[in-house]
């Protein structure tokens, strides 16, 4: 299973309330379990050793330990978009430098563009929603540190 | 490449609609005729189609009223002239929302209005255009300040729709409608367009830019690349001589009051206005976010303008944004 999903899974779990999560996908099968002393692995029913998960990794952590940064709401009910248009350039990239006042993203609500800008200077340590995604008031959409 | 003195001053004569031989235009512009031959290629490139007949000259396809600041004034009153901080009328622009945006990063005020004849770049949402030939239809962006954010305007899209329902009646045009947010329609067939955009502090001051296409008379050569249901006010009404000044009056009559007042009065005050016109009711419709469908028999909107569709388990669900698609043509 390919390293950056894993993250992704890890990511998921961190953020929702759930304290456990079993995939199988084909051959491969992951569980995470974010209260128990061992860590993510990952196991392949076709052989034996089991892969293990990065050690930065912090799905095991109580969640509210792992946010260190300053979090981004969403100010608004409506739709999230990391560009001005589809095929243009996103406004921020994970590990991109943020000034105060600068455009994070666009949240549309009954088509008012919205563009959001940043309350924090610092850098962006996670991008917590997915382009095209319907986001709730006050979700968590970025973590700057 | 932008409209030229010589080109403007050719635009003023055809303007009637009636025939004007080369000779007279090269005549009075003082240039030759194959110079005045180019000026109507390029005047046909940006949207204004023309017949030329040997013997007789030159005519465009549709008499022309070019935007005049004066006879916008004359139109305007009291209360929409006591909100409006400047007009500006462009003959050529990428695009006026675009124009107000950078406006407002230099601190312009609440009431600059951008009127355009032609946009190179209309901006319809999320990248798509807004097709926007020369002199023929309207291209209007408002810029205006507001205190509470992004989340104290919400249903500002709405209003914005409602007030160019009002217009549009003044006007003397019937068999409206607005297909959810603000699109809008006459007879199942879009001729109107809003885009807002919004940017600012999360909490506290945001400024926001209204724009508004119209469509008063769009060249079939122009329209190829529009892919849904289009109509243009020159079909609604069969009249060829659509006064534009008037109108474009008439709506900032409609559009300044109800943004000025928006965020004391809230989208409550046009939600029963809104429901009037509302064509998606009771109307079987696909909602689509990002790419995936939600369909079902849409309700009408709730308090907020949000709209509300029931989903084939019985279920109503709210939803806040996503592109709208009618399953059956509208009546």
């Amino acid at each position: 299973m390919d390293i950056r999903k894993i993250k992704k899974l890890i990511e998921i779990i961190e953020e929702s309330d759930i304290a456990e999560l079993e995939i199988k996908e084909g051959e491969e099968s992951i569980r995470i379990n974010r209260y128990s002393a061992a860590p993510a692995t990952v196991t392949y029913a076709a052989a034996p050793a089991p892969v293990v998960a990065p050690s930065n990794t912090t799905a095991e952590k109580p969640a509210e330990e792992k946010i260190n940064g300053h979090i981004v709401k969403s100010p608004m009910v409506g739709t999230f978009y990391r560009s001005a248009s589809p095929g243009t350039r996103v406004f921020v990239e994970v590990g991109q430098s943020v000034s105060v006042g600068e455009t994070l993203c666009i949240i549309e609500a009954m088509k008012i563009l919205n563009q959001i800008e940043s309350d924090k200077s610092g850098t962006v340590t996670k991008i917590l929603v997915e382009n095209a995604q319907p986001v709730e008031y006050g979700q968590p959409l970025f973590i700057i540190e | 490449m932008s409209i030229s003195d010589n080109q403007k001053q050719i635009l003023s004569l055809l303007a009637d609609g009636q025939f004007h031989s080369g000779t007279e235009l090269s005549d009075i512009l003082g240039v030759s005729r194959s110079a005045i031959w180019k000026h109507m290629q390029f005047l046909a490139s940006v949207g204004l189609p023309y017949s030329a007949v040997s013997g007789k000259g030159y005519r465009l396809e549709k008499p022309l009223e070019l935007l005049a600041a004066h006879k916008i004034d004359q139109i305007l009153n009291n209360q929409a002239k006591s909100l409006i901080s400047s007009l500006e009328i462009h003959q050529q622009i990428d695009s006026t929302n675009r124009y107000l945006s950078e406006r407002a990063q230099n601190h312009a005020p609440s009431g600059s209005i951008c009127l355009a004849e032609h946009q190179t770049a209309g901006k319809g949402r999320r990248g798509r255009q807004w097709v926007s030939p020369f002199g023929s239809n309207i291209y209007l962006s408002i810029l205006w300040r507001f205190q509470q954010g992004p989340a104290g305007i919400s249903g500002l899209s709405l209003a914005i729709g409602v007030a160019v329902i009002r217009a549009l009646k003044i006007y003397g045009i019937d068999s409206l409608g607005l297909k959810w947010p603000n699109d809008i329609y006459s007879l199942g067939k879009k001729f109107g367009g809003i885009l807002v955009e919004v940017s600012g502090e999360t909490g506290g001051p945001c400024v926001a830019v209204i724009g508004l296409g119209l469509n008063m008379y769009l060249p079939e050569s122009e329209a190829e690349g529009i892919t849904q249901a289009w109509t243009d006010l020159n079909k609604i009404t069969g009249r060829n001589d659509l006064a534009r000044n008037k109108l474009a009056g008439l709506l900032l009559n409609e559009l300044m009051p109800i943004i000025a007042e928006f965020e004391s009065l809230g989208i409550k005050a046009y939600l029963d206005e809104w429901r009037d016109y509302d064509c998606l009711k009771q109307k079987a419709a696909t909602l689509y976010i990002a790419n995936q469908p939600f369909d079902g028999i849409v309700q009408g909107i709730d308090d907020n303008g949000m709209l509300l569709i029931k989903r084939p388990d019985g279920s109503v669900q709210t939803f806040a944004s996503g592109e709208v698609s009618f399953n059956d043509s509208l009546s």
